[in-house]
């Protein structure tokens, strides 16, 4: 089995050589379409010591933002925003890059929300649409405009608002920030743990899901602990007995890092999983190096100032 | 007379759907029509999942006399989470069996592509499921159709009023595109069948998880638009072991011992329908797709096989969905 910092470099240098010369990175290898997910992930996973290769990250980055602030799915696509606007805009705060974008960017995110919250479809889902056991008066972000709020999207967003510079917008920030945690809770799982959003669907349970489930803790890192995030930890912790597939076991080991529980172990099996070579998803190789980073460094995900 | 709110959410519910159908039949808006004079369903008994399928299937595959040689054929499976013991996807053996079967038709490539709407680890729902193991076997190549490149698409029909989707080149490049859902009970749209499993070819990496745009657009009228804008051109429907209650996700595993086949989606899902002991007149985007991408009535479609029979029960629905329930068996089966 290999050393985490030995297959850390292979999947840098895996990441390095898929970078595309725009500097964004394509959701799967060779595609030539930039995603913003993927590049988002790459450009935190990058180390500090490759200037330019993160120089262009961010160049492509910036780039690829809309007029609106937003930032779409990827490169080329309508420009009316996407759920992966508060990914792009965390990883731009990581790198130094507080600037004029990515403040007109909080303030699309501030302006951001899932169609829940508008009073006529609130109404809808108080009286008549009422499979899916959630308070409408609770809401994140959506995927994309005109849709409701989900897990992901809400948790790249909190994650954006909490480490944006504390005086861009206080109020109205604190504000969203306050509704989007409250979603994140009552889109919990009975038993803990998230999945896409829907914790019960016609009286019935559905299942946790790893990838989710980590996301969200990490944006609820810095909040008060209560039984919830404990609940949901330990879910976490169970599954992952079980865990091989790379994306989820790696944003796993973010999540158990960042709430200080053991994650040895799940690195050690990570580096007997992974082959950069034969991961095709840009994505899941940043998230394997981040996750591989937390056996020797902070993690890339922080509390929130 | 006394109303409980079972019968009252029941009643309304097939108002709604009526109403709906009725929308959808009112206002066509398809710019294409593929529907053929005559539609072909075959209906396989199998006893269980074997190694033995792509020999039965390869066998019943040859009334159809598929011409697939030298095309790129696509697999579209449909795989939607894994939950340990609860038949949600469609069986990794059946999925073998046609790679199988598509080789020795002579196909020049053959693709397994999908983009699971609930769950975004695609791999661990492949390799969870058991998938991965038997496309590794045959060598297959799998898309996450999720992730896949992707090319902006004009809308063959305006159901939805989207106009435009972005879908994934892997979809769009294939000449011959098998439908391979798992026959399952719906909890919004009543069933899922080979119309409603192409609803994974809608790519997450742009739409989210799950693709929440289809359904604030209405499922039946996506249904419609992404199967008049991506053509089916055959159906392999997993019904060995089926879902009926609160499916897709939470269902109960329902052996039919069937294997469906055709080369029209609307046979397919009304002959499945009727399998299930439901009547396929009461599905809205059944009932709207026969007026252009398919045969909906029994007297268009060549049984092949066995012929259609009503379970001995049918299949349970949540109590909004008791209306597909169709008691008079002769309008179903037209006997």
């Amino acid at each position: 089995m290999q050393s985490a910092q030995l297959l850390g470099l292979a999947c840098v240098q895996a990441l390095v050589e898929r970078q595309m010369p725009e500097g964004g990175w394509p959701f799967t290898s060779p595609a030539k379409q930039m995603g913003i997910e993927p590049t988002a992930l790459a450009l935190l996973a990058l180390p500090s010591s490759l200037v330019r290769r993160r120089c262009a990250a961010i160049e492509s980055l910036l780039h690829a933002q809309n007029p609106n602030g937003s930032w779409p799915a990827f490169s080329g696509e309508d420009q009316q925003g996407s759920g992966y606007t508060g990914l792009a805009v965390y990883a731009l705060n990581e790198c130094g890059e507080q600037t004029a974008p990515t403040n007109r960017a909080v303030r699309w995110l501030l302006g951001s929300r899932g169609w829940e919250s508008h009073w006529l479809w609130q109404w809808k889902f108080r009286l008549t649409d009422r499979q899916v056991r959630f308070d409408p008066g609770k809401f994140g972000w959506p995927w994309m405009p005109k849709t409701v709020s989900w897990v992901f999207p809400t948790a790249y967003s909190l994650l954006a608002l909490k480490r944006a510079r504390a005086d861009s917008r206080p109020r109205p920030r604190e504000f969203r920030i306050r509704r989007g945690v409250e979603m994140l809770y009552d889109r919990i799982c009975s038993g803990g743990g998230w999945n896409a959003g829907n914790g019960v669907v016609c009286g019935s349970a559905l299942s946790p899901h790893p990838d989710a489930t980590a996301v969200a803790l990490l944006a609820l890192l810095g909040e008060f602990p209560n039984d919830s995030v404990t609940a949901s930890l330990d879910w976490l912790e169970h599954r992952a007995e079980s865990l091989f597939a790379p994306w989820s076991l790696a944003w796993t080991v973010l999540a158990l890092h960042g709430f200080q529980r053991p994650v040895e172990s799940l690195i050690g099996r990570l580096c007997a999983v992974v082959n950069p070579v034969e991961i095709r998803d840009s994505s899941t190789l940043a998230v394997v190096c981040l996750a591989l980073r937390c056996a020797h460094g902070p993690s890339a995900f922080r509390a929130g100032v | 007379m006394t109303v409980n709110r079972s019968t009252f959410v029941g009643d309304s519910r097939r108002l709604v759907a009526e109403a709906a159908i009725t929308a959808l039949l009112r206002r066509p808006r398809y710019q294409v029509v593929r529907r053929q004079p005559q539609s072909r369903v075959a209906i396989l008994r199998v006893e269980s999942y074997s190694q033995k399928l792509g020999e039965l299937l390869h066998h019943s595959l040859e009334p159809f006399r598929l011409d697939v040689r030298g095309k790129t054929v696509l697999l579209k499976p449909n795989l939607v989470d894994y939950i340990p013991g609860n038949h949600i996807n469609t069986h990794p053996l059946l999925v073998s069996a046609a790679i199988e079967c598509f080789r020795r038709l002579g196909a020049a490539a053959i693709v397994v592509g999908e983009g699971p709407g609930h769950q975004r680890d695609t791999e661990l729902v492949l390799s969870e499921s058991g998938m991965s193991d038997q496309l590794r076997q045959q060598k297959a190549r799998f898309v996450d159709l999720n992730r896949d490149e992707l090319i902006e698409t004009p809308l063959r029909a305006g159901y939805t009023n989207l106009e435009r989707l972005w879908l994934p080149r892997t979809v769009l490049a294939a000449d011959f595109v098998v439908s391979m859902p798992k026959v399952k009970t719906h909890h919004w749209s009543g069933v899922t069948l080979s119309m409603k499993n192409m609803f994974g070819v809608v790519p997450g990496a742009k739409y989210g998880w799950p693709k929440n745009i289809l359904h604030w657009k209405g499922i039946e009228r996506s249904i419609l638009d992404v199967c008049a804008t991506v053509p089916v051109h055959f159906i392999i429907a997993d019904a060995i072991v089926a879902m009926e209650g609160n499916g897709p996700l939470n269902g109960t595993p329902r052996s039919l011992h069937r294997i469906i086949l055709s080369d029209d989606p609307v046979a397919a899902d009304a002959t499945c329908t009727r399998l299930m002991g439901l009547d396929p007149a009461k599905i809205a985007h059944i009932r709207a797709a026969a007026q252009f991408l398919g045969n909906f009535s029994i007297e268009r479609i060549d049984q092949l096989g066995e012929p259609v029979r009503a379970p001995v029960s049918p299949f349970q629905l949540l109590p909004e969905f008791e209306y597909l329930r169709e008691t008079n068996f002769n309008l179903i089966f037209g006997c």
